[in-house]
């Protein structure tokens, strides 16, 4: 028998703030995170696209060196969010190591940070220079470090799960870490990603031809979703977690629920790892909504992945004409902060769980107008007084992987 | 370099590296103060860099059964006194 699955607590380290009240403020205050991109002494006087999604702020940490000998900066982000999450929610020690308590968390490549300080070491061709790869680098930087990071300093002993898809990492964390709660293998999961300050992964974009490269001197004007004079994404980083428990287990330790996980699906394309595909796209709603069992027209609120691209924007807004017509609020919510990579799911989940307990929908930044390909949907162009009562979040990522996620406000 | 000295530094690595204040000489590190297999491989780090020169294999491996800071001290006298770099005093 499934069990249903409730959010009951929340944090984000964003480029437009970092937890509740300041990440509200950016989005009814049209406030962008895209600053100038950070020169590197690497890659960045190579690539076209200057601007980045920046954590510009300092976060302050208080983790014991026993904790942080294993971390690089993703793992900081990590263990940070999921540390405050935990500060909120309360759970008893006794529980956290029961073996219940499981975690789904992940990154798009570890710690580029770590690893880059390991190849200048490798290219080095210095034999004593073979020392400086600390004893520690691989735990610092492998694709997992942010899930184990987690588990080690909060002492979980449950499942582990560390999806690395590129955008959809996190987006899959919250759908595995629901269904493990839902068909009884974890009473709880703690479930994220994050990804820190890098610029491999912009040269990778820029290479592509995918990144915003038109308005380096105004980055706050970009990237664009759905607008006609959109020119590619704008990656960024940050962390967010949600923790999410078993109903009844939530209830009898009368935890505050933010919202319900009605349903998830994840699909693949089939065949291009890149070309974003209508009919896959399409397929993952509307398995998003069988699994959630409510009609395309339940939905208030669809948060779109919409990286501002020429083509994705299109196909996306086609499949979602396509499922619901032009009836739900669409919000394209990287138009404030970019692209953050594994983190976008949660993150754009969190803000959505933001937007329902206060009842607004933020707009889409940038969209001053509509590309007439993307004009058949009901774009949210300024903040709206309005009650969301069920939403939904959908990722798209390189290798052709989508997912779809319903989270429904519990009454 | 001296007992001394060399009792000195390796208070210093553990303050500073590993943020372990004061440790009783006889402290079993593990057990009083979480020092790992991971710390292990950074204090042999620490030791090369201090001594100037790298430990063979078989010089690591034998670190592997210390468990107090009376012990390393002893380790690292006997490792500088194989490579003349300990003075008496």
């Amino acid at each position: 028998m499934p069990r249903r699955v409730v959010i009951t607590a929340c944090s984000a380290i964003t480029p437009i703030g970092h937890g509740r009240a300041d990440i509200v403020r950016s989005l009814l205050q049209g406030v962008s995170g895209v600053k100038p991109l950070r020169e590197d002494d690497l890659l960045s006087r190579y690539i076209h696209s200057r601007v980045f999604g920046t954590v510009d702020y300092p976060v302050a940490y208080d983790f014991k060196r026993l904790y942080r000998k294993t971390m690089g900066p993703v793992a900081y982000y990590a263990c940070q969010v999921a540390k405050e999450v935990f500060e909120t929610a309360g759970l008893d020690g006794a529980f956290m190591a029961s073996g219940r308590l499981g975690v789904a968390f992940g990154s798009v490549h570890g710690s580029p940070t770590v690893q880059r300080g390991i190849y200048r070491t490798f290219f080095g061709g210095d034999r004593s220079e073979y020392a400086a790869i600390g004893a520690v680098d691989y735990l610092k930087s492998m694709v997992h470090t942010t899930a184990v990071n987690i588990t080690r300093m909060f002492g979980i002993t449950g499942r582990v799960i560390s999806s690395s898809t590129a955008c959809t990492t996190s987006s899959q964390s919250i759908g595995y870490g629901y269904e493990a709660v839902k068909y009884g293998m974890q009473d709880a999961m703690l479930c994220g990603g994050a990804d820190e300050y890098d610029t491999t992964t912009v040269a990778v974009f820029d290479n592509l031809l995918a990144c915003s490269t038109g308005f380096n001197d105004t980055p706050r004007l970009t990237p664009r979703p759905f607008d006609v004079s959109r020119d590619g994404l704008v990656v960024g980083e940050g962390a967010g977690a949600v923790l999410l428990e078993e109903y009844e287990f939530a209830r009898r330790r009368g935890a505050p629920i933010l919202a319900e996980v009605a349903g998830f699906a994840c699909n693949n394309n089939g065949g291009d790892l890149i070309l974003p595909n209508l009919g896959g796209i399409t397929q993952t709603i509307r398995l998003s909504l069988q699994d959630a069992a409510i009609p395309a027209d339940a939905v208030d609120l669809v948060s779109a992945h919409a990286t501002a691209t020429k083509m994705g924007d299109v196909i996306e807004a086609q499949a979602i004409h396509g499922v619901y017509g032009d009836r739900p609020r669409v919000t394209a919510l990287k138009s404030y902060m970019g692209h953050t990579m594994a983190s976008c799911g949660v993150i754009e989940t969190i803000l959505v769980l933001y937007m329902m307990a206060e009842g607004f929908v933020a707009p889409t930044l940038n969209l001053d107008e509509v590309d007439e390909r993307c004009g058949m949907i009901r774009h949210v162009r300024k903040p709206e007084e309005r009650a969301v009562r069920i939403a939904a979040i959908q990722n798209f990522a390189f290798g052709g992987v989508n997912t779809g996620l319903i989270i429904r406000k519990f009454e | 370099m001296t007992r001394a000295d060399i009792a000195r530094e390796i208070l210093r690595i553990f303050q500073e590296e590993f943020e372990i204040e004061r440790p009783d000489p006889d402290d079993d590190l593990r057990e009083r103060h979480n020092f790992d297999s991971i710390d292990a491989i950074e204090l042999l780090v620490a030791i090369e860099s201090y001594l100037g020169s790298e430990l063979t294999q078989g010089e690591k491996k034998q670190a592997m059964d210390i468990r107090t800071i009376r012990q390393i001290c002893g380790y690292v006298e006997a490792l500088a006194k194989s490579r003349n770099v300990l003075a008496e005093g």
